[in-house]
């Protein structure tokens, strides 16, 4: 059999797929396979976690660049399936994020955020340290109806056009 | 005996079905690189500052905390501490530059330097998975009072492990399923819960056959979902599964032949002599059927769930201080325990 999709194969791997209940299934070449993202997933199961982690990533031929945090490598990420500090996500963000989005989705954190005002890193401003922008936020929201209620309006103004601009700011990231 | 009762020795909501349920919330410390990436001296320094944290001046959790240090104990201590599912296996492999925070009735257990800097766990009886987490909440909030965890906006709580980011929690239910093991739908149960990001999966025991019919429900989404909402979505799934096993029970239980097998496991566990783990874990799964169906009177499910946890290997041999039992000491011992904690009059109905 020929790949469905490319044509141009022997097909190696069959897709069984459910969508509104229905089992479709495509028989593609393993060049294929690779590139839809399912070679990686399709391997070897028994394999421990960490490798099977690592099997997620995409192996790159990128001069090494060792994370300035705690001096790991990607490629010893990728073979050990660990992170090697807080600061990797960000030295590694763009070669970490399609394994995160394999495993969780493409989606965003929902949950808890730490209760002191946290520093992280941002990524458009590389290593420098800023205060964390959701707590700083939901601080000037609060200063806001503060400032409201003592019908301070100047402040309030100020501090409107500096939630509007932080908001914007967000939606660009 | 003025000890508090252990979590694993009470029975609490929802018991027939839930024996207990875990909260476990990932954190890792800023500046410094997570555990895997540490040096001896590095898990050191990680230890001191949590220590420092948790127990210096003006703690509040000075008198609640025992502070354990992996290395400090002996090989049966670290076992059992693994059989009471308060630390990993993981975690007692390496013993070096790892602690645990341990509360009295064991229903807070803090592994340091495990996978991440700091893996919270609370343990509760029963369906008590809110009360849990808010517990764990509570904690983790403390505890950030005067440590900084490693937090993104985006990625959430920033995880040595990938899978973990986000929430950082995972929690887990360890539910008692001899009814629908017994019909044959677990596995099918476990592969349709797996498409709902639930993972359902035996809790205890080691092979196959002597698992208890103990199963572990767990939640495996961290990223994109509040922990309230994996928390609700786990405690739905989790009523379901009761349901269902209840009214399976209701069928199996109406069987003669069911009846005698409860009454033939207690009668040995009652009186036996020699008891191997796997028929004990065996016997006390059926026991536990009978009392918690009302067919057994007189025996208490915080009972069978404490002897659960005793009877393993380590925990049993841990009174006498030995590190070692031959087989058959062993089994002597469990017989023993077994017999003095069964010692109640039991009642049951008349076969009709």
């Amino acid at each position: 059999m020929i790949c469905q999709h490319c044509g141009k194969n022997p097909a190696t791997t069959r897709i069984k797929r459910i969508v509104n209940g229905q089992l479709s299934e495509t028989a593609i070449c393993s060049d294929c396979a690779r590139k839809m993202g399912y070679g990686p997933l399709l391997g070897d199961w028994s394999l421990p976690l960490g490798s099977l982690l690592g099997g997620l990533m995409e192996e790159e031929a990128e001069p090494e660049i060792r994370c300035k945090g705690c001096g790991i490598t990607f490629e010893e990420i990728t073979r050990t399936g660990r992170v090697g500090c807080a600061q990797c996500y960000q030295t590694f963000g763009q070669r970490l994020s399609p394994m995160i989005q394999r495993i969780h989705g493409n989606t965003s954190h929902r949950g808890k955020s730490p209760a002191k005002a946290q520093l992280t890193l941002q990524p458009q401003t590389g290593m420098r340290v800023v205060p964390q922008k959701t707590s700083l936020l939901e601080e000037k929201e609060k200063q806001l109806r503060q400032a409201v209620e003592e019908q301070n309006f100047e402040l309030a103004v100020v501090l409107r056009d500096e939630i509007k601009a932080m908001k914007e700011g967000k939606n660009h990231e | 005996m003025n000890e508090p009762l252990k979590w694993y020795e009470k029975n609490g909501p929802q018991g027939d079905v839930a024996v207990s349920v875990r909260v476990r919330l990932a954190r890792n410390l800023q500046g410094y690189p997570f555990p895997g990436r540490l040096n001896d001296a590095g898990k050191k320094q990680v230890l001191e500052v949590i220590k420092e944290a948790v127990l210096g001046p003006n703690s509040l959790f000075a008198g609640v905390f025992a502070w354990v240090p992996v290395s400090s104990l002996s090989r049966t201590a670290a076992v059992s501490l693994v059989e009471r599912h308060l630390v990993s296996p993981e975690f007692i492999s390496r013993p070096q530059g790892r602690a645990l925070l341990l509360s009295k009735d064991e229903s807070i257990a803090v592994m340091i330097n495990e996978e991440d800097h700091i893996r919270i766990q609370v343990l509760q009886e029963g369906l008590s998975l809110k009360e849990a987490w808010k517990t764990a909440s509570r904690l983790d909030d403390a505890l950030n009072e005067r440590l900084s965890f490693a937090f993104d906006p985006r990625l959430g709580y920033l995880t040595q492990s990938p899978i973990d980011l986000g929430t950082g929690m995972r929690a887990s239910l360890v539910l008692h399923l001899p009814a629908m093991e017994e019909s044959g739908v677990i596995g099918r149960t476990a592969s349709n819960l797996s498409k709902l990001g639930l993972s359902l999966q035996s809790a205890w025991g080691e092979g196959e056959e002597a698992t208890g019919c103990l199963y572990q429900l767990s939640n495996r989404v961290t990223l994109g979902l509040s922990e309230e909402e994996a928390l609700s979505n786990l405690e739905t799934i989790a009523m379901q599964l009761l349901r269902q096993e209840r009214g399976a029970r209701e069928k199996l239980m109406q069987r003669l032949d069911t009846q005698d097998t409860v009454a033939r496991s207690l009668g040995i566990l009652q009186n036996a002599r020699l008891l191997g783990q796997g028929e004990c874990l065996k016997l006390l799964s059926n026991v536990r059927l009978g009392a918690a169906c009302g067919f057994l009177k007189g025996v208490s499910l915080g009972t069978l769930n404490s002897l659960l946890v005793l009877t393993q290997p380590a925990t049993l041999r841990l009174p006498s201080g030995q590190e070692e039992l031959p087989g058959e000491e062993q089994e002597l011992l469990r017989a023993r325990l077994v017999r003095r904690m069964l010692a109640n009059r039991v009642e049951m109905p008349e076969e009709i």
